[in-house]
Formats: structure tokens, sequence, C-alpha cells
């Protein structure tokens, strides 16, 4: 959130300082750079970091307890078995009764 | 011959084919939830897709070609982006409330804590971050789109426009691998 906010003051900043000198001009070469210097090379450094932090991270998903305020089935769901959520992955997801088959 | 520089609007059927969706699809949905027929949801879906591509291309058209979109009517435009943005302001404004409510004050249904008991939260500073860094770099191409447009750049501007979309597209696949790989799920 904050990251955003800073993020969004500054484009404010370039902006403003675009609009002031480069005028009608230098307005879309103006965002040029600023896509290929700093946008798109910020994503990649969040895509590298991302990356290394998802590598060291795989671990057993935990062990399965059955509380009641989880894996609510007051309806079943209008898909396939009806128990299994829209993005139902059998590794990470348990079923109200436990994971399903040999889980790794 | 009009004394006035607004738009007189020709008669149109898709304000009634857009309602006539909507009804379908909010129906539709009911019947899918509870008499497991997708019929009429996806008579509704059609019918707005329809409706969407027909409206928009009379606006296109309207317009540019038509020269309705004087200086008058173009400030009703962006009064009208205005209040669009400020409702989805309050839309967002509203998931704050509710998840703001359900955290500093965790029932004891949830074992009193926060992150409720048996629910692992996601790294925000993983595949979170990285969209947040894919919107803001899709909000700077954007407006080099912009830019490109008002200054009669062609080249640039499909291509900056086409670089948003397909940072549109990645924020989507990286949103639908979380909902994957995510350990809890809207049934939490």
């Amino acid at each position: 959130m904050a990251l955003a906010s800073t993020a969004t003051l500054l484009r404010r900043a370039f902006a403003s300082a675009a609009a002031a000198h480069g005028g009608h001009e230098g307005g879309a070469r103006t965002w040029k750079i600023l896509t290929f210097v700093v946008a798109l090379p910020g994503v990649g450094v969040c895509m590298a970091n991302a990356w290394l932090k998802m590598q060291h991270g795989s671990h057993d998903p935990p062990e399965f307890i059955s509380y009641p305020h989880l894996r609510i089935r007051t309806k079943p769901f209008p898909w396939g078995d009806g128990n299994h959520s829209l993005f139902h992955n059998s590794h990470t997801n348990p079923l109200p009764t436990g994971y399903e088959g040999p889980h790794h | 011959r009009q004394a006035h520089a607004y738009h007189m609007v020709d008669p149109s059927p898709w304000p009634l084919t857009g309602a006539t969706a909507a009804l379908l699809l909010t129906s539709g949905l009911a019947v899918w939830f509870h008499y497991h027929s997708t019929t009429l949801m996806t008579l509704g879906l059609i019918l707005m897709l329809l409706t969407m591509y027909q409206w928009w291309r009379d606006i296109v058209r309207e317009g540019t070609y038509m020269g309705h979109h004087t200086p008058p009517v173009q400030k009703g435009l962006r009064y009208g982006m205005i209040l669009f943005i400020t409702s989805e302001v309050f839309f967002f404004l509203g998931f704050f409330w509710a998840f703001f409510h359900s955290s500093l004050a965790p029932t004891p249904e949830l074992g009193g804590c926060w992150p409720p008991t048996g629910i692992t939260p996601l790294d925000p500073f993983e595949v979170p971050l990285l969209n947040t860094a894919v919107l803001l770099a899709s909000g700077v191409t954007v407006t080099w789109a912009h830019h490109s447009l008002m200054e009669g750049q062609r080249k640039e501007a499909i291509q900056s426009l086409a670089l948003t979309i397909l940072l549109g597209c990645y924020f989507t696949t990286l949103q639908a691998m979380e909902y994957y790989e995510a350990p809890f799920n809207c049934a939490e």
C-alpha cells in the first residue's frame, strides 16, 4: 500500500515536470523513457525477487485439522461433484474430510 | 438543425438489450446455483457481449465520423468517468471496511486471532508485490499511449497500448496462478 502511493506520488511528480517543460511534444517521449527505464525494469526486479523467494519457500502443506470455520459446505458448489472449489489444488487444498489421496 | 452543442442521441436498442442481458445474467446465475442449468446465464452472456460490441461501435461512429462529441459533450463524458472512478473508490472502501471489521476484532469462531487459526497467509512481498509493479507499469505504458495518441503518433500509440494489454494479461495470469496455489479458498 505504501509502495503504491509512493510510486503514484513519484509518477505525479514526473507528469507535472513533463507538462511544465516538455509541453505537447515531449509528453509521449517522456513516458516512453519512463516505461523502459523505470516501469519495465521495476517489473523485472520484482519478477526476479518473486522467483528467488518461491524457490526456497517450497515446503509441505500444513497438516490437516478439521476446523469447523474452514472448508465450509453449507451448499454444494454448482460444478463438478460440488465439493471442490473453483481453483482447487489437491496439493494445497484439503477437502472437508482431508487431503485427497496420498499427498506429498 | 439544432441550436445547441449537445448530442441528441438517435433511438437505439442497446440500452434495452443491455438491461435484458443483466436480467438474464442475474436470474441465470440463480438458476445455475439452484437448478443446475446454465442456459439462461449463457444467453445473458451472449446478449451482453453483443450489446457491448454494438453499443460501443455506435459510440465510436457518433464521436468520430458523425462529429457529435463537441467540447461540452466531452466535458459530460469526463464527468461520467469521474463518477465511475468515484464509485470504484467506494467499492474498494467496502472491501477495506470488511477486512478491518473482521481482522481488528477477530471472533472466537476464528480462534480469536488474526490470521484465523488454520489460515496460512500469502507472502505479500512475493507475487502480490510483482503484481503491484505490473499494474503500476501498465499505468506508465497507458500514459505513454495517451500522449502518443494526443501527438498523432499512430505506431507508438499502438505499441504502448499493446504493451499495456500484455501487462494486463500477465497480471491476470499471475492472479490465476495465485488462486490455484493458495492453501485457502472462498469456502474458508
